[in-house]
């Protein structure tokens, strides 16, 4: 059963240039997803406009069977995003904003409690508890930002760049909290990420947008045959072999 | 109350209490006029044109005015904070109507606003400053300088909104301050010699608080200045909170 379903997809800028150009993509439930594509290809765009934040110009979507135009607020309800930019309250500490997040989606204070002392737990956060947010370090700032968007036990996931700012380890046990939460709870994830690597090990399936438009839609293993069908080639390989031939104009970053 | 509304409007006043610096500069600004004012040109407050209640009671609403000056800077600051932290978008993101993530600010701002009202007006009573109604004069005063809050509570806010600029807040002090002394703050309107300045005063908004204020205080003014300032004061208030409502679909995530 599709989770995600995007329809013609159309995003202008200001200039007149689309940044998504007749976007269409299914995405079935309990999929890990992830988005790729070089600088300006429209993948957070893309996610904006999946998130809520932005309006598409043209086309339409819908989240576990759910439309924004009559069904926004379910949305919101059904969806967790941590976007590129850590976004928490700086002045307050963990287990605060934690409890914060939870009861603005409309969960008890007792309950609110709970998640917030599970996530910190599964997170690592706890010896950081009595810290203030904006004295946290760098990884787990981002640990927080991502544990906001689980708050609520959301069924759809969409993580932005979620691992930049993590040293190795922290990114493991990162990625061993989210595909736990895709395989046990069957959470739908859709992420971007510039690690080839960790999309490589964690997603089954992968769109690759560039110039507005979806390049390649499929399987992760399905894109390096297609791209490398003699080798057997890292997806990171792959990508940057379609991204030279096909748009020799873009960086070869996944930025 | 919705409880979104409640947990909204609490955070903004925890970080109102957190960040107290707005409303007490208000707060001491508006003593020290007060104080200074009074000391130095009280004693004209035996002129008949000043009533029974001396020029303390004539001069003490325009400290009212200025503490809501003072402290509407808060719902802009508390947005900005946001903002700058990109916490702003995370509340945007979540099922939380956009209109409420506004108003959650301003009205924490004018509830601050209120309480240091009537700190004022405490400490105006100990002073000597008189209250021709009473309680009601009380009630009357409160509904005005909360009106007046809210008008400059919302610009503050929607201005911070549509430039994400946390200067809002200023600019907003620096436009309406002017405002106080285009009118008959200091004098009243017999007293007052400039034609061109008691001219501006009819079109100044603040002539209106400040006489409807005075009516209720030592009743020098008429009373059709409190019912002008009534009307003033709700369009003006709601046309803010329209403006910073409208605000808060104008910014750029």
């Amino acid at each position: 059963m599709a989770e995600i379903i995007i329809q013609n997809l159309h995003k202008q800028y200001r200039n007149g240039a689309y940044a998504l150009n007749g976007i269409n993509l299914k995405i079935e439930r309990g999929q890990f997803f992830t988005l790729l594509g070089p600088n300006g290809a429209g993948k957070s765009t893309l996610i904006k406009i999946l998130t809520t934040l932005l309006q598409p110009d043209q086309g339409s979507f819908t989240v576990a069977g759910l439309h924004p135009q009559s069904q926004l607020t379910a949305i919101r309800k059904t969806i967790g995003v941590a976007l590129q930019e850590n976004a928490f309250d700086p002045t307050e500490k963990p287990e605060a904003s934690l409890v914060f997040q939870g009861r603005l989606y409309g969960l008890g204070k007792k309950e609110s409690l709970h998640r917030a002392h599970e996530l910190m737990e599964l997170f690592g956060l706890l010896p950081e508890k009595n810290k203030k947010n904006d004295a946290l370090s760098g990884g787990n700032k981002r640990k927080l930002h991502c544990a906001m968007a689980l708050v609520h036990q959301p069924k759809v996931l969409f993580l932005d760049e979620p691992t930049v700012g993590l040293d190795p380890v922290a990114r493991d046990n990162f990625w061993n909290i989210i595909t736990q939460l895709n395989q046990e709870k069957n959470i739908t994830v859709f992420i971007t990420t510039q690690y080839l690597d960790e999309a490589d090990q964690f997603a089954s399936n992968m769109a690759l947008i560039a110039e507005g438009k979806i390049q390649f839609a499929g399987s992760v293993n399905d894109f390096k045959n297609f791209v490398n069908p003699d080798k057997d080639s890292s997806l990171n390989d792959s990508y940057i072999s379609y991204i030279n031939k096909n748009f020799p104009q873009q960086k070869n970053t996944n930025d | 109350m919705n409880t979104t509304a409640a947990l909204l409007m609490n955070r903004g006043i925890k970080k109102l209490m957190k960040q107290p610096a707005a409303p007490l500069m208000g707060f001491a600004m508006s003593l020290f006029f007060l104080l200074v004012y009074n000391a130095g040109i009280g004693g004209i407050g035996s002129m008949t044109e000043f009533g029974t209640g001396g020029y303390l009671s004539f001069v003490f609403p325009i400290t009212i005015i200025s503490l809501s000056m003072g402290s509407s800077a808060g719902a802009g600051q508390t947005l900005n904070a946001d903002m700058q932290s990109g916490y702003f978008r995370n509340l945007y993101l979540s099922p939380a109507p956009r209109w409420m993530l506004v108003m959650a600010p301003i009205i924490a701002d004018t509830l601050s606003s209120m309480l240091f009202t009537i700190l004022l007006i405490i400490i105006g009573a100990i002073a000597g400053v008189s209250f021709q109604f009473g309680f009601l004069s009380v009630l009357g005063i409160l509904l005005l300088s909360t009106l007046w809050s809210v008008t400059l509570c919302g610009l503050s806010a929607g201005i911070m909104l549509r430039t994400g600029q946390h200067q809002s807040a200023a600019i907003i002090t620096n436009a309406v301050f002017p405002l106080l002394f285009l009118s008959t703050t200091f004098l009243p309107r017999e007293l007052i010699t400039a034609e061109w300045l008691l001219t501006i005063s009819w079109g100044n908004p603040v002539t209106y608080v400040l006489e409807a204020n005075r009516h209720l205080l030592a009743g020098t003014s008429p009373a059709w200045y409190f019912f002008a300032a009534l009307i003033i004061c709700t369009v003006t208030s709601a046309v803010s909170v329209i403006f910073a409502l409208n605000s808060a679909h104008k910014i750029k995530m």
